[in-house]
């Protein structure tokens, strides 16, 4: 790679309108949060300031940011943890042939595929019919799940199928169990690996709006109130929201990084 | 005897969750799809009038094919865009640290809630927008651009923004593990660039490009989001009708939609996977 | 065996039991266990109650919810919802509202389900001082007494009080409380279309095409199309507000061709979505709510809400109570509601361009000079302020179309649900989707 091809030129340039198509509107909130008190949704500005980012934290005229805030937190988290141990679980049960590996193979496959919006019809119907309340903890999480699931499960066994095995049976040859073996030897191996499914899980729920849309119940995860706000609210504290949202992403991404960083130099001294 | 129990119990928590919040809601709209509404409530009914109502309707018809053309469209573009940017990343960015920083850095925007990163839009396309009102100032045109947004075009921008990182992060995923001695031995053999990628990278690729596709295929298939927001309520899709006859409570005929959509939606993928078993892939 | 411990194990309870009740009523007065008797049980339980409201935006406000919890004493929790959303959960979930907020229109619908249960008007304090076409159906003689489509009074009244029938008479059981109400008409921006509008004509003028823009809720929407059709003379309607299916294939047909040529811009379905397209200048003239347009006229832009020739398109929205409540908290619904009638709600609302259902306990809150601009139709004494602390008219300015009289007045038509709703909810469909 020491000369650099005509090829790489075209290409770094592509990438970078890539970029800038996809930062463009993060760009556009972003300067459109910053603007004073009798800012607008669009162009021009009239003036600068702080303003909105402030109020986002304040109570709005409907709705609020600050509880439907902790509870996509919360239910992050929540799906994260479920999805983490549900998907180690079965992609190590699929490290052996076994019947009807195929079916819950495909069905895996399947929950990934199916449109969300009918996951979020057929969990709606299905509490209707039987009388259940909707809520975000309970069919909210599982329509959730039906989404995270099948991304953890595909990417775990993408990990195992690159794992050497020699460690392991090393372990069991010594005498140990199946759950010392896997404290012990196969957990640090997978956890980097964890460490991005977990990441990748908590944002697919934090940002989850069609699946759950109509099985939120009586309390809104953010995206829906964002959404319910959207459809009330004209004020630029929904760009402000916007901009300290991606900054919470981008700071949570920054640190996965640093981690990824700090282990690969572990790992390579 | 553990030993061939044990993959049993090690899926049970997660087919647990299917059987739970998948193939039961699944069945659950089977069995709706046949049932009755009368105005305010689903009665239950065996009743074919929902899908007559389906097949028999042109604004099916219609609705299904302008789904398609989004799909059609959409696949284009991200599978275009992606391709060249996943390659970049996989073969012209010097160390592994720097492609993870820049990959990471296409999917930021991804992190940010789908809603707010349509509305982002209406300050750029709008007739007043941004967009506008540097071409009218820059002279290039002196009519605002009124296809930029409320359009097809918009529906398609914004479906592209939204969903290129599904085809992106597959097709790096099978560039990055393709083995970097097969490109330096064809490349001794006396191959060109074009002939080595014809020859080893886009065969080698192309299963990235399968599961991005079949990612793209669910994603547009069942989208109505953005084509409410970004076309102004006129553009038509699938989703967006099952959602209005959610909305009016109609869940029976939605219902029946939703069936006749899973039906099309399977048979894109599985015609996808025919040509590429992805199992083998992982 | 297992019986005897069986028996073993009730005695043993039911010692337990005793004991407890026994070492409770020794305790204290007024412990966590044994709040003191007397009147202040129902103050402290009433502190304990919390109401569950769904509604739209128009009215689901924090400042009125604070307002309330602060006057009251009980918890409320609002939620604002699209109105479309906002029926939906009212009919398929009635177990996650203690009071819906919502618009007539959608009780033809809403009270089959039999979620709702009836008021007794006489707990109603305020009920004689609501607007008598409410109560009565009528006032002053004027059109909106021969208005078509569902009117508040036609839904307004049960024949029992477990009854889910419509009562044409008025009876002691309401379905509603009305409290606030609006005339909708076309709003437009004077400065785009360089001219008066005074025709829901105009609408599909070719002079406007692709700048125009509906409203997308069938029940409403239908209502727009219909007095546009009406005024161009492409049809002509036996009752706009109960149109028969050959009526409804036609109207949308003709929606469908002005599609097809390209007249709308887009199409809205909420609230700010009409704000943001006429304040962006996407669509200069469209079927808006009242407070939309005194949204855009906030942000400093002209937007004129057109009194048109033909009449207005009437809608009312009111509380009604889930079938859920009982005890406390029915009495607690009932405390909310005839606060919602005692005025700082109605002068609260009445300074965004809303009409309260009981004017005259509004204007005890609101100032002369706002009760002379908003229900009099008498221009601005002094800026007129919202209760956010936009302005949204300077001093001079009149309301556009008058006073409450000539505006609510001159309804022609209501919110309709006809009864072949299913049809126009599938033919509505496949025009938006055309």
């Amino acid at each position: 790679m020491a000369k650099r091809s005509l090829s790489f030129y075209v290409l770094l340039v592509f990438f970078g309108l890539f970029v800038l198509f996809l930062y463009g509107p993060m760009i556009t909130i972003f300067i459109l949060s910053l603007q004073g008190p009798d800012g607008t949704l669009t162009f021009p500005i009239r003036s600068f300031g702080l303003y909105w980012l402030g109020q986002v934290f304040r109570e709005q005229r409907i709705g609020n940011f600050v509880e439907p805030f902790g509870r996509s937190l919360l239910l992050g988290l929540l799906v994260m943890a479920i999805t983490l141990v549900a998907s180690v679980l079965a992609s190590m049960g699929f490290r052996q042939r076994f019947r009807g590996s195929g079916v819950i193979f495909y069905l895996t496959i399947a929950s990934l595929i199916v449109p969300s919006i009918l996951v979020s019809l057929g969990i709606g119907i299905v509490f209707q019919v039987m009388g259940w309340q909707t809520n975000w903890f309970s069919s909210g999480l599982g329509a959730h799940l039906t989404w995270t699931l099948p991304v953890a499960f595909l990417i775990m066994l993408g990990i195992f199928n690159r794992f050497d095995h020699a460690y392991e049976e090393a372990a069991r040859d010594l005498g140990a169990g199946d759950l010392n073996t896997f404290w012990e030897i196969v957990f640090p191996l997978i956890g980097p690996g964890l460490l991005g499914v977990g990441l990748l899980t908590f944002t697919l729920s934090y940002d989850e709006f069609t699946r759950t849309s109509l099985v939120s119940g009586q309390d809104n995860t953010l995206p829906l109130e964002i959404f319910g706000m959207t459809t009330n609210v004209t004020s630029p504290a929904l760009y402000a929201l916007g901009t300290l949202t991606t900054l919470f992403s981008a700071s949570l991404i920054l640190l996965a990084y640093l981690t990824y960083l700090l282990v690969m130099k572990r790992q390579r001294t | 005897m553990w030993k061939s129990f044990k993959p049993y119990a090690l899926i049970a928590p997660q087919s647990l969750v299917f059987a739970l919040f998948l193939i039961f809601p699944l069945v659950m709209i089977g069995v709706v799809s046949f049932w009755q509404f009368n105005g305010y409530a689903m009665a239950p009914d065996f009743s074919l009038d929902n899908y007559l109502g389906i097949f028999t309707s042109l604004v099916t018809v219609k609705t299904y094919l302008n789904t398609f053309k989004f799909l059609a469209l959409v696949w284009v573009v991200t599978l275009l865009v992606g391709y060249p940017v996943a390659y970049f990343l996989a073969f012209h960015v010097p160390r592994l640290q720097w492609q993870i920083l820049l990959f990471l850095l296409c999917t930021i925007p991804f992190w940010t809630s789908n809603i707010i990163r349509m509305i982002s839009w209406l300050p750029l396309l709008g007739r007043e927008g941004l967009v506008n009102q540097v071409l009218m100032n820059s002279g290039l045109i002196h009519q605002p651009l009124e296809f930029l947004l409320y359009s097809d075009f918009a529906v398609v921008l914004g479906m592209v923004h939204l969903y290129i990182i599904f085809m992106i992060a597959p097709i790096f995923n099978s560039l990055m593990r393709i083995d970097r001695t097969l490109i330096t031995a064809a490349a001794d053999l006396g191959a060109g660039g074009a002939a080595i990628f014809r020859e080893i990278v886009l065969p080698l690729s192309a299963p990235g490009m399968a599961i991005g596709s079949i990612f793209i295929v669910t994603l547009v298939m069942g989208e109505f989001v953005t084509v409410r927001l970004m076309g102004g309520g006129q553009a038509a899709s699938v989703g967006k009708l099952i959602q209005t006859q959610i909305g009016s409570l109609q869940y029976p005929l939605a219902a029946a939609n939703a069936v006749v959509l899973l039906g099309v939606t399977l048979l894109i993928v599985v015609s996808i996977l025919r040509v590429l078993d992805i199992r083998k892939e992982l | 065996m297992g019986n005897l411990s069986r028996r073993h194990m009730i005695r043993t309870g039911l010692a337990a039991g005793a004991f407890l009740t026994a070492t409770r009523c020794a305790a204290p007065k007024g412990t966590p266990n044994n709040p003191a008797t007397g009147p202040e049980v129902n103050a402290n339980k009433a502190k304990d109650v919390t109401l569950r409201l769904i509604g739209t935006g128009v009215s689901q406000i924090n400042e009125i919810r604070d307002k309330a919890q602060k006057d009251l004493g009980f918890k409320i929790e609002m939620r604002a919802l699209s109105t479309e959303e906002n029926n939906q959960i009212a009919i398929t979930q009635p177990g996650q509202y203690d009071i819906f907020d919502g618009e007539y229109f959608s009780l033809p619908l809403v009270i089959p389900s039999g979620n709702l249960q009836a008021i007794d008007i006489k707990r109603v304090k305020n009920y004689d001082k609501i607007v008598s076409f409410f109560t009565n159906g009528s006032f002053k003689g004027m059109p909106v007494e021969k208005s078509q489509g569902t009117a508040p009074f036609k839904v307004q009244y049960l024949k029992g009080s477990d009854s889910k029938e419509f009562s044409p008479t008025p009876t002691e059981y309401a379905t509603m409380i009305p409290f606030q109400y609006n005339a909708d008409t076309l709003g437009y921006r004077p400065d785009l279309v360089g001219r008066k509008i005074e025709s829901w004509g105009e609408l599909f003028n070719p002079q406007f095409k692709g700048k125009t823009s509906i409203l997308d809720i069938p029940q409403i929407g239908i209502m727009d199309a219909a007095m546009v059709a009406e005024s161009l003379g492409l049809m002509k309607f036996g009752d706009k507000g109960n149109m028969t299916r050959a009526e409804i294939d036609k109207i949308t047909g003709i929606l469908k061709q002005q599609k097809a040529k390209g007249q709308f811009r887009a199409f809205w379905k909420t609230f700010d979505e009409s704000v943001n397209l006429m304040s962006s200048g996407e669509v200069v003239l469209q079927s808006m709510w009242s407070p939309a347009v005194t949204a855009v006229q906030a942000k400093g832009i002209k937007c004129i809400y057109a009194p048109l020739k033909e009449g207005y398109r009437g809608w009312g929205g009111g509380i009604g109570l889930s079938k859920n409540l009982q005890g406390m908290q029915l009495d607690a619904a009932y405390e909310y509601m005839n606060w919602m009638l005692e005025g700082w709600v109605g002068a609260f609302l009445g300074r965004q361009g809303y009409y309260s259902a009981a004017p005259e306990t509004a204007r005890k809150y609101m100032s002369p000079e706002e009760w002379a601009y908003w229900y009099e139709g008498k221009s601005a004494a002094k800026d007129m302020v919202d209760p956010f602390g936009k302005t949204l008219a300077k001093a001079g300015a009149k309301r556009d179309g008058g006073s409450f009289e000539t505006r609510f007045g001159n309804i022609v038509c209501w919110n309709s649900t006809m009864k072949e709703n299913t049809y126009l909810v599938q033919k509505w469909n496949e025009f938006i989707a055309s």
